[in-house]
Protein backbone atom coordinates (compact mmCIF):
# COMPACT_ATOMS: atom_id res chain seq x y z
CA UNK A 1 0.00 0.00 0.00
CA UNK A 2 1.09 3.66 -0.53
CA UNK A 3 -0.34 7.01 -0.34
CA UNK A 4 -2.27 8.25 -2.99
CA UNK A 5 -0.14 11.12 -4.33
CA UNK A 6 -2.88 13.23 -6.31
CA UNK A 7 -1.23 15.39 -8.56
CA UNK A 8 -2.44 18.30 -10.99
CA UNK A 9 -6.22 19.08 -11.23
CA UNK A 10 -7.00 15.70 -9.15
CA UNK A 11 -4.59 17.37 -6.22
CA UNK A 12 -5.98 21.08 -6.51
CA UNK A 13 -9.76 19.39 -6.20
CA UNK A 14 -8.92 17.24 -3.33
CA UNK A 15 -7.16 20.03 -1.55
CA UNK A 16 -10.24 22.28 -2.07
CA UNK A 17 -12.86 19.43 -0.72
CA UNK A 18 -9.85 18.75 2.17
CA UNK A 19 -10.27 22.70 3.28
CA UNK A 20 -14.11 23.02 3.13
CA UNK A 21 -13.53 20.46 5.67
CA UNK A 22 -11.12 21.87 7.54
CA UNK A 23 -12.90 24.85 7.51
CA UNK A 24 -16.21 23.45 8.80
CA UNK A 25 -14.06 22.01 11.88
CA UNK A 26 -12.20 25.12 12.42
CA UNK A 27 -15.94 27.04 13.10
CA UNK A 28 -17.17 23.98 14.99
CA UNK A 29 -14.06 23.72 17.25
CA UNK A 30 -14.32 27.13 18.17
CA UNK A 31 -10.65 27.94 16.79
CA UNK A 32 -12.02 30.56 14.50
CA UNK A 33 -13.32 32.54 17.23
CA UNK A 34 -10.68 34.88 18.77
CA UNK A 35 -11.66 34.30 22.62
CA UNK A 36 -11.34 30.77 21.96
CA UNK A 37 -7.54 31.24 21.86
CA UNK A 38 -6.95 34.26 24.00
CA UNK A 39 -8.70 32.56 26.79
CA UNK A 40 -7.09 29.22 26.41
CA UNK A 41 -3.25 31.50 26.67
CA UNK A 42 -4.90 33.32 29.89
CA UNK A 43 -5.51 29.59 30.70
CA UNK A 44 -9.59 30.64 31.27
CA UNK A 45 -11.35 28.02 29.16
CA UNK A 46 -9.20 24.96 27.91
CA UNK A 47 -11.11 23.55 24.90
CA UNK A 48 -8.51 24.19 22.49
CA UNK A 49 -5.79 22.65 24.42
CA UNK A 50 -8.41 19.52 25.02
CA UNK A 51 -8.89 19.59 20.78
CA UNK A 52 -5.41 19.26 20.96
CA UNK A 53 -4.69 16.75 23.15
CA UNK A 54 -7.72 14.75 21.58
CA UNK A 55 -6.11 14.93 18.35
CA UNK A 56 -2.66 13.86 19.24
CA UNK A 57 -4.04 11.03 21.58
CA UNK A 58 -6.12 9.86 18.26
CA UNK A 59 -3.38 10.81 15.58
CA UNK A 60 0.03 9.57 16.91
CA UNK A 61 -1.61 6.05 16.91
CA UNK A 62 -3.04 6.21 13.85
CA UNK A 63 -0.48 7.89 12.14
CA UNK A 64 1.64 5.45 13.95
CA UNK A 65 -0.05 2.53 12.08
CA UNK A 66 -0.88 4.17 8.99
CA UNK A 67 2.84 4.34 8.35
CA UNK A 68 3.74 1.10 9.41
CA UNK A 69 1.08 0.15 6.36
CA UNK A 70 2.48 2.13 4.04
CA UNK A 71 -0.23 4.58 4.29
CA UNK A 72 1.18 7.62 4.88
CA UNK A 73 4.85 8.77 4.83
CA UNK A 74 6.52 11.19 6.94
CA UNK A 75 5.93 14.71 6.04
CA UNK A 76 7.51 17.77 8.22
CA UNK A 77 10.08 20.54 8.78
CA UNK A 78 13.58 19.68 9.43
CA UNK A 79 14.31 20.42 12.85
CA UNK A 80 15.35 24.07 14.25
CA UNK A 81 15.25 24.48 17.62
CA UNK A 82 16.03 28.36 17.66
CA UNK A 83 13.67 29.16 15.13
CA UNK A 84 10.70 26.65 16.84
CA UNK A 85 11.63 28.50 20.06
CA UNK A 86 11.67 32.01 18.86
CA UNK A 87 8.81 31.49 16.84
CA UNK A 88 6.93 30.17 19.59
CA UNK A 89 7.55 33.24 21.86
CA UNK A 90 6.46 35.89 18.88
CA UNK A 91 3.30 33.54 17.83
CA UNK A 92 2.46 33.76 21.82
CA UNK A 93 2.68 37.55 21.71
CA UNK A 94 0.66 37.51 18.23
CA UNK A 95 -1.84 35.56 19.71
CA UNK A 96 -2.36 37.31 23.29
CA UNK A 97 -3.03 40.43 21.04
CA UNK A 98 -5.23 39.06 17.84
CA UNK A 99 -6.45 35.66 19.10
CA UNK A 100 -5.79 34.30 15.51
CA UNK A 101 -3.48 32.02 13.08
CA UNK A 102 -3.72 32.21 9.75
CA UNK A 103 -6.24 29.24 9.24
CA UNK A 104 -8.70 30.79 12.13
CA UNK A 105 -8.25 34.25 11.11
CA UNK A 106 -9.58 32.78 7.20
CA UNK A 107 -12.53 31.14 8.95
CA UNK A 108 -13.67 33.60 11.03
CA UNK A 109 -14.33 36.08 7.95
CA UNK A 110 -15.82 33.23 6.37
CA UNK A 111 -18.58 33.41 9.68
CA UNK A 112 -18.64 36.97 9.40
CA UNK A 113 -15.84 38.51 11.04
CA UNK A 114 -14.85 41.00 9.22
CA UNK A 115 -12.29 42.63 11.53
CA UNK A 116 -10.39 39.34 11.52
CA UNK A 117 -9.21 40.69 7.63
CA UNK A 118 -7.38 43.13 9.75
CA UNK A 119 -5.08 39.80 11.46
CA UNK A 120 -5.14 38.61 7.75
CA UNK A 121 -3.44 42.46 6.44
CA UNK A 122 -0.97 42.20 9.62
CA UNK A 123 0.45 38.38 8.15
CA UNK A 124 0.48 39.60 4.67
CA UNK A 125 3.02 42.37 5.95
CA UNK A 126 4.92 40.36 7.84
CA UNK A 127 5.76 38.08 4.57
CA UNK A 128 8.29 40.48 3.12
CA UNK A 129 9.62 41.60 6.71
CA UNK A 130 9.83 37.75 7.65
CA UNK A 131 11.83 37.02 3.97
CA UNK A 132 14.24 39.51 5.18
CA UNK A 133 14.31 38.66 8.92
CA UNK A 134 15.11 35.04 7.92
CA UNK A 135 18.03 35.90 5.82
CA UNK A 136 19.15 37.58 8.79
CA UNK A 137 18.49 35.16 11.20
CA UNK A 138 20.23 32.23 8.78
CA UNK A 139 23.24 34.46 9.38
CA UNK A 140 22.73 34.90 13.41
CA UNK A 141 20.62 32.76 15.33
CA UNK A 142 20.62 29.86 13.27
CA UNK A 143 24.54 29.10 13.38
CA UNK A 144 24.12 28.90 17.23
CA UNK A 145 24.83 25.39 18.20
CA UNK A 146 21.43 23.93 19.29
CA UNK A 147 20.90 23.89 23.46
CA UNK A 148 20.60 19.75 23.19
CA UNK A 149 21.05 17.05 20.96
CA UNK A 150 17.82 16.39 19.03
CA UNK A 151 16.26 13.87 17.17
CA UNK A 152 14.21 15.07 14.37
CA UNK A 153 11.19 12.74 15.23
CA UNK A 154 10.57 11.92 19.10
CA UNK A 155 10.09 8.20 18.17
CA UNK A 156 13.45 8.21 16.83
CA UNK A 157 14.67 10.09 20.20
CA UNK A 158 13.33 7.33 22.48
CA UNK A 159 11.56 4.24 21.02
CA UNK A 160 9.15 2.99 18.49
CA UNK A 161 6.65 2.64 21.34
CA UNK A 162 6.76 6.37 21.78
CA UNK A 163 3.18 6.91 19.94
CA UNK A 164 1.70 5.19 22.81
CA UNK A 165 2.96 6.70 25.76
CA UNK A 166 2.21 9.65 23.68
CA UNK A 167 -1.44 8.86 23.25
CA UNK A 168 -1.33 7.79 27.24
CA UNK A 169 -0.01 10.99 28.83
CA UNK A 170 -2.32 13.26 26.14
CA UNK A 171 -5.53 11.24 27.03
CA UNK A 172 -4.26 11.45 30.83
CA UNK A 173 -3.51 15.22 30.31
CA UNK A 174 -6.74 15.49 28.62
CA UNK A 175 -9.08 13.82 31.00
CA UNK A 176 -7.09 16.01 33.94
CA UNK A 177 -8.13 18.99 31.97
CA UNK A 178 -11.46 18.30 31.97
CA UNK A 179 -12.27 17.29 35.35
CA UNK A 180 -10.24 20.29 36.82
CA UNK A 181 -11.21 23.60 34.49
CA UNK A 182 -14.56 24.68 33.14
CA UNK A 183 -15.37 25.59 29.40
CA UNK A 184 -17.50 28.58 28.19
CA UNK A 185 -19.63 28.34 25.25
CA UNK A 186 -18.87 32.09 24.02
CA UNK A 187 -17.88 32.82 20.69
CA UNK B 1 -26.76 12.73 12.34
CA UNK B 2 -27.96 16.43 11.25
CA UNK B 3 -26.49 17.44 14.75
CA UNK B 4 -23.26 16.26 13.77
CA UNK B 5 -22.93 19.28 11.38
CA UNK B 6 -25.50 21.93 13.17
CA UNK B 7 -24.60 21.11 17.14
CA UNK B 8 -21.74 22.15 19.00
CA UNK B 9 -18.93 19.95 18.86
CA UNK B 10 -17.37 18.61 21.91
CA UNK B 11 -13.19 19.35 21.82
CA UNK B 12 -13.18 15.54 22.08
CA UNK B 13 -15.03 15.19 18.97
CA UNK B 14 -13.28 18.31 17.09
CA UNK B 15 -9.78 16.28 18.17
CA UNK B 16 -11.16 13.38 16.29
CA UNK B 17 -11.52 14.82 13.33
CA UNK B 18 -8.94 17.13 13.49
CA UNK B 19 -6.69 13.86 13.76
CA UNK B 20 -8.65 12.10 10.89
CA UNK B 21 -8.33 15.16 8.59
CA UNK B 22 -5.17 15.38 8.83
CA UNK B 23 -4.17 11.42 8.23
CA UNK B 24 -6.69 11.74 5.60
CA UNK B 25 -4.28 15.12 3.76
CA UNK B 26 -0.98 12.73 4.27
CA UNK B 27 -2.94 9.84 2.37
CA UNK B 28 -4.49 11.98 -0.64
CA UNK B 29 -2.01 14.72 -1.14
CA UNK B 30 0.75 12.79 0.21
CA UNK B 31 2.30 16.47 1.01
CA UNK B 32 2.22 18.43 4.22
CA UNK B 33 -0.64 20.92 5.17
CA UNK B 34 0.79 24.48 5.34
CA UNK B 35 -0.08 28.13 3.36
CA UNK B 36 3.00 29.81 3.86
CA UNK B 37 3.44 29.93 0.03
CA UNK B 38 -0.06 31.26 -1.13
CA UNK B 39 0.40 33.75 1.37
CA UNK B 40 4.36 34.31 -0.20
CA UNK B 41 2.42 34.62 -3.60
CA UNK B 42 -0.35 37.11 -2.19
CA UNK B 43 2.11 39.45 -0.60
CA UNK B 44 4.44 39.63 -3.53
CA UNK B 45 0.97 40.24 -5.75
CA UNK B 46 -0.01 43.50 -3.61
CA UNK B 47 3.33 44.89 -3.52
CA UNK B 48 3.58 44.63 -7.15
CA UNK B 49 0.55 45.70 -7.52
CA UNK B 50 1.46 48.68 -5.40
CA UNK B 51 4.85 49.32 -7.02
CA UNK B 52 3.11 49.61 -10.25
CA UNK B 53 -0.02 51.28 -9.51
CA UNK B 54 -2.16 49.04 -11.05
CA UNK B 55 -3.52 45.41 -10.76
CA UNK B 56 -0.36 42.96 -11.60
CA UNK B 57 -0.88 39.79 -13.23
CA UNK B 58 -2.71 37.56 -10.39
CA UNK B 59 -1.03 35.12 -8.77
CA UNK B 60 -1.10 31.38 -10.13
CA UNK B 61 -3.73 29.04 -8.59
CA UNK B 62 -2.08 26.04 -6.57
CA UNK B 63 -3.42 23.80 -4.33
CA UNK B 64 -2.23 25.12 -1.30
CA UNK B 65 -4.54 28.29 -2.91
CA UNK B 66 -7.37 26.22 -3.45
CA UNK B 67 -7.06 24.82 -0.09
CA UNK B 68 -6.99 28.45 1.81
CA UNK B 69 -10.16 29.13 -0.62
CA UNK B 70 -12.22 25.83 1.04
CA UNK B 71 -11.36 26.70 4.28
CA UNK B 72 -13.27 30.09 3.45
CA UNK B 73 -16.43 28.25 2.42
CA UNK B 74 -16.14 25.36 4.59
CA UNK B 75 -15.81 28.14 7.79
CA UNK B 76 -19.04 30.03 5.35
CA UNK B 77 -21.54 26.71 5.73
CA UNK B 78 -20.47 25.86 9.02
CA UNK B 79 -21.04 29.50 10.15
CA UNK B 80 -24.72 29.44 8.54
CA UNK B 81 -25.67 26.04 9.17
CA UNK B 82 -25.04 26.25 13.00
CA UNK B 83 -26.45 29.64 13.31
CA UNK B 84 -23.12 30.78 14.23
CA UNK B 85 -22.76 33.64 11.21
CA UNK B 86 -22.79 37.15 12.70
CA UNK B 87 -21.40 40.24 10.47
CA UNK B 88 -19.38 42.17 12.78
CA UNK B 89 -16.98 44.71 12.00
CA UNK B 90 -15.42 45.24 15.66
CA UNK B 91 -14.17 42.17 17.90
CA UNK B 92 -16.25 41.67 20.53
CA UNK B 93 -14.16 41.47 22.96
CA UNK B 94 -12.28 44.95 22.57
CA UNK B 95 -12.77 47.74 24.77
CA UNK B 96 -15.83 49.62 25.55
CA UNK B 97 -17.23 52.53 23.39
CA UNK B 98 -16.65 52.94 20.12
CA UNK B 99 -13.54 54.35 18.84
CA UNK B 100 -11.64 52.77 21.79
CA UNK B 101 -13.00 49.54 19.97
CA UNK B 102 -12.09 50.28 16.96
CA UNK B 103 -8.61 51.33 17.81
CA UNK B 104 -8.12 48.44 19.49
CA UNK B 105 -9.51 46.01 16.82
CA UNK B 106 -7.06 47.65 14.55
CA UNK B 107 -4.18 47.55 16.50
CA UNK B 108 -4.15 44.22 18.06
CA UNK B 109 -5.84 42.99 14.58
CA UNK B 110 -2.78 44.07 12.67
CA UNK B 111 0.08 43.77 15.19
CA UNK B 112 -0.95 40.35 16.53
CA UNK B 113 -1.27 39.03 13.36
CA UNK B 114 1.97 40.78 12.16
CA UNK B 115 3.98 38.27 14.92
CA UNK B 116 1.83 35.00 14.55
CA UNK B 117 3.22 35.13 10.94
CA UNK B 118 6.63 36.55 11.37
CA UNK B 119 6.85 33.73 14.61
CA UNK B 120 5.77 30.98 12.20
CA UNK B 121 7.59 31.60 9.13
CA UNK B 122 10.67 31.86 11.91
CA UNK B 123 9.20 27.83 13.03
CA UNK B 124 9.06 27.02 9.47
CA UNK B 125 5.72 25.97 9.42
CA UNK B 126 2.20 27.36 9.30
CA UNK B 127 -0.25 26.75 12.59
CA UNK B 128 -1.83 23.82 11.22
CA UNK B 129 1.53 22.52 9.38
CA UNK B 130 3.18 22.27 12.95
CA UNK B 131 -0.15 21.07 14.76
CA UNK B 132 -0.06 18.25 11.41
CA UNK B 133 3.44 17.46 12.53
CA UNK B 134 2.58 17.43 16.21
CA UNK B 135 0.81 14.12 15.26
CA UNK B 136 3.68 12.95 13.39
CA UNK B 137 6.08 13.22 16.48
CA UNK B 138 8.10 16.03 14.64
CA UNK B 139 10.11 17.15 17.62
CA UNK B 140 10.24 20.76 16.11
CA UNK B 141 6.35 20.68 16.29
CA UNK B 142 6.91 19.34 19.81
CA UNK B 143 9.53 22.55 20.73
CA UNK B 144 7.19 24.78 18.57
CA UNK B 145 4.10 24.29 20.73
CA UNK B 146 6.06 23.93 24.29
CA UNK B 147 7.45 27.04 23.63
CA UNK B 148 3.94 28.58 22.70
CA UNK B 149 2.52 27.48 25.59
CA UNK B 150 5.41 28.68 28.39
CA UNK B 151 5.64 32.40 26.73
CA UNK B 152 2.08 32.22 26.34
CA UNK B 153 1.61 31.76 30.17
CA UNK B 154 4.56 34.35 30.60
CA UNK B 155 3.20 36.91 28.26
CA UNK B 156 -0.43 36.37 30.09
CA UNK B 157 0.98 36.91 33.09
CA UNK B 158 2.70 39.94 32.39
CA UNK B 159 -0.29 41.52 30.99
CA UNK B 160 -2.70 40.63 33.57
CA UNK B 161 -0.35 41.82 36.25
CA UNK B 162 -0.03 45.03 34.16
CA UNK B 163 -4.19 45.08 34.22
CA UNK B 164 -4.38 44.81 37.15
CA UNK B 165 -1.93 47.86 38.56
CA UNK B 166 -3.90 49.76 35.95
CA UNK B 167 -7.05 49.22 37.57
CA UNK B 168 -5.48 49.47 40.91
CA UNK B 169 -4.20 53.20 40.36
CA UNK B 170 -7.37 54.30 38.08
CA UNK B 171 -9.36 56.01 40.61
CA UNK B 172 -12.53 54.24 40.88
CA UNK B 173 -16.23 55.68 39.75
CA UNK B 174 -17.48 56.63 43.30
CA UNK B 175 -14.18 58.15 44.09
CA UNK B 176 -14.79 60.19 40.68
CA UNK B 177 -18.23 61.00 42.28
CA UNK B 178 -16.52 63.08 44.77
Amino acid sequence: MHPLHLDGTYKVVAAGLLGVAFGFLIVKSKIAWRKTLVDQLFLKNTHFMKTFLASVALGAILFHFARQWGLVSYHARPLFPWGAITGGLLVAAGLALCGQVPSSAIAAVGAGRLHALLVLVGMLLAMPVANAFSRWFADTVARWPDPVNLDPTLDAMFSNATPFWIAGLALAACLFLEFTTSDSDDS
Amino acid sequence: MTGFFTGKWSSYLAGGVVAFLFLLSLYVLDDSIGFSDPYLMISSYCERSIESGRLANPPPIDWQTVFLGGILIGALGAALVGGEWRFRMISDSEGKGFFPSIGATIATGIAGGFLVMLGLQLAGDSFLGQWSSAIQLSTSAWVFFASLLVWGIVITTIASAIRRRNAAAAPSESEKKK
